[in-house]
């Protein structure tokens, strides 16, 4: 595992700064194992970074070429980004909870209803853990953080009949996937499509926040306890009942379905070009 | 040279062209809505892409990331979209990203009246991020021809020190309709004084360089250079960095890189100053057409009045203002912004008085009333909030 960050870890950036304990270390190592997989170096991979836990911990630690965003418009730099890359190079984006799904999710649903090539990883923390532990739209219903002492009441879009992931399905997303980091292999089989779909994939990646959602919502600092919980809230099967379970699996797999963005106004400006739809003359 | 006539916004989007922009992400906002309609038309024709972002906050951002992939891009709006900048404005200017932004000043506030001018940006053009510790570049045509030359300049100087310029035109510059010569040849765009840098790549390692160099190439990913951009403070390689020194450091280049250069942005036309007359007009813009003329007008009845248009507005060009004299600045605005400026800088025993028009020009007829005022001395406060005050 250690010539994984080796591998593919500046050395500055390795051991990261995440606490002691906290999942996203084995967040990010699962999409280091699908990218090794997979064969890529780090010639193969542009990869960019949102703000919070998931992109602060994660930017520039990648050897190659990396940049970060601002809070939630990552995708539609990306977007940019991806129309001057060559198609081959794969574009992966390490974003939190907060990023994609809320201060986000206008440009997410944008860069899905594109099918602009690009992979978001969501590393699903279950809320705003860098600033403290405040709820979001992924926190369990229930859940006492800073900002809900008496336990979070807001409707969230993962319990109570939503998935934020069917949403993505309908905008157009080609690849869609859910697991926690308790998981073994799984993920990095999830990863590994969505890396190789040559559209917009997300694999929304759930992982223990120890420091905050461990302690405010859990009741406990004691790591054991607080992996556990995640182990028994996890399930295999894609139709458990979300309001007790995190479901996981492959949400939407509908790879090689649909034109995917730069590669489409690539051809549309060529046949602008060859006086193509109704004739460019001018 | 191809003699046409046209309008600004006609203008703006051949210029982007000729200065070699590939990327143009924008939404519909009246008066800039023809920019993004000119686009679509002719960025494919030349291999560029066009696209029609979610707001202007993703329009600018879009551009941020085709930039940071090695394309040139452009943005245009007006006021209400100008406002939804602010963030990916400020991830150019402290990640040093070359990016063209176009404003097409309409009365306000907020969303005023669609169709009538304004210029209620002028500071907002300065400070158009959070956080302090930067310097602008803004450039203010006012004609169409000049919306040519100042679109291209912005370009070549976006290049030049890796940061958005900013085209600060309004309704009448981009919607007015006038002559407009477009060159055919390089001698003939040289001849105009216009030049195009192209897009260089940053080799690295060292992508963010503590001094206050220009023509240090952009950062440009997908080359495998270990490109690092973001909007943390950057070590000199472009990772994120909690140390003062490296602020300290960015925050110097990030200023000093422009004030240290200033002789290739400072521009502004003087009319009738060499005589050191007793009243200056000053105004940029397409009330500035008005000075120019107004101040004509002057001297031909034999008035001491001279006139000065800064072309680029920001950073300030303090040293216009040199002269002891009666300035009186004429805005389209009735809060005053440009005047606070020439306030500060006017040199002592100068007074500074303003004129601002809101959603209208002023006509040459008013502005010598004013100027016959001044040179009495008269007080120019007239009723109720047709008031000098700013």
């Amino acid at each position: 595992m250690s010539d994984l960050l080796e591998k593919y870890v500046r050395p500055e950036k390795n051991p990261g700064t995440a606490c002691k304990g906290c999942g996203l270390r084995l967040a990010h190592r699962k999409v280091l194992e699908a990218i090794d997989e997979l064969g890529l170096t780090q010639g193969d991979v542009v990869w960019g970074t949102g703000i919070g836990c998931s992109g602060r911990q994660t930017f520039v630690t990648w050897k190659g070429d990396t940049f970060a965003g601002t809070h939630g418009r990552v995708y539609a730099m990306a977007t940019g980004l991806r129309l001057a890359l060559p198609p081959e190079k794969r574009l992966i984006l390490t974003v939190g909870d907060g990023d994609a799904f809320t201060i986000g999710f206008l440009h997410l649903l944008n860069a899905a209803r594109r099918n602009v090539d690009m992979t978001v990883v969501v590393f699903d923390n279950l809320g705003y853990q860098s600033t403290g532990g405040q709820y979001g739209v992924t926190t369990p219903l229930g859940s006492k953080t800073d900002s809900s002492p008496y336990g979070a009441w807001e409707p969230n879009w993962t319990q109570g009949g939503f998935d934020v992931l069917n949403i993505l399905k309908e905008a157009g997303a080609t690849f869609l996937a859910r697991h926690t980091v308790l998981q073994g292999h799984e993920p990095v089989e999830s990863l590994k499509k969505a890396i190789q779909n040559p559209g917009f994939s997300l694999v929304q990646l759930i992982y223990p926040c120890v420091t905050h959602y461990g302690v405010q919502a859990l009741g406990t600092r004691n790591l054991a306890s607080i992996y556990d919980w995640f182990r028994e809230r996890t399930s295999d099967d894609l139709s458990a009942d979300s309001n007790t379970h995190f479901t996981t699996g492959i949400v939407h797999d509908a790879v090689g379905s649909r034109v995917e963005f730069a590669a489409g106004l690539r051809g549309f400006v060529a046949s602008v070009q060859k006086g193509g739809p109704d004739g460019a003359a001018d | 040279m191809k003699r046409t006539f046209d309008t600004g916004n006609a203008a703006i989007t051949e210029a982007a062209i000729r200065a070699g922009c590939t990327l143009f992400a924008g939404y519909p906002i009246t008066p800039a809505t023809e920019i993004a309609e000119n686009m679509s038309r002719r960025l494919p024709q030349v291999g560029g892409y066009y696209l029609q972002a979610e707001d202007e906050n993703a329009a600018l951002h879009i551009c941020n990331g085709g930039s940071i992939g090695g394309l040139k891009a452009m943005t245009a709006t007006s006021g209400p979209g100008f406002i939804l900048f602010a963030d990916a404005f400020g991830w150019a200017v402290s990640s040093e990203v070359p990016v063209v932004i176009v404003n097409s000043q309409r009365v306000g506030p907020v969303s005023g009246i669609t169709g009538a001018p304004g210029q209620g940006e002028f500071y907002l053009s300065r400070y158009l991020t959070h956080g302090g510790n930067f310097e602008t570049i803004v450039l203010a045509p006012s004609s169409v021809q000049e919306a040519y030359r100042l679109t291209v300049r912005a370009f070549y100087l976006a290049e030049r020190f890796r940061t958005p310029v900013i085209v600060l035109a309004d309704q009448m510059v981009t919607d007015g309709w006038e002559t407009l010569e477009l060159p055919e040849t390089d001698a003939e765009f040289h001849a105009m004084g216009l030049d195009v840098v192209p897009r260089r790549v940053h080799p690295g390692p060292e992508f963010y360089p503590a001094t206050d160099d220009i023509d240090v190439p952009p950062v440009v990913l997908g080359h495998n250079t270990g490109a690092a951009c973001s909007d943390w403070t950057p070590t000199d390689r472009g990772h994120d960095t909690e140390d003062i020194t490296w602020q300290h450091k960015h925050a110097w280049r990030l200023i000093h890189k422009i004030l240290n250069h200033r002789d290739l942005i400072d521009e502004a036309d003087e009319w009738f100053l060499d005589d050191d007359p007793e009243v200056i007009l000053v105004a940029y813009g397409t009330p500035s057409r008005v000075v120019q003329k107004t101040v004509k007008a002057a001297r031909h009845e034999g008035l001491p009045v001279g006139g000065i248009r800064p072309i680029s507005l920001w950073p300030f060009q303090d040293h216009l203002f040199s002269r002891k004299a009666i300035y009186l600045v004429v805005e389209l605005n009735w809060d005053g912004q440009l005047v606070r400026e020439v306030q500060r800088a006017a040199v002592d025993g100068s007074s500074v008085h303003f004129w601002g028009r809101c959603g209208e020009l002023p006509t040459s007829g008013e502005l010598l009333e004013v100027i016959n005022k001044l040179l009495k001395y008269e007080p120019l406060e007239r009723d109720g909030w047709r008031t000098e005050k700013w």
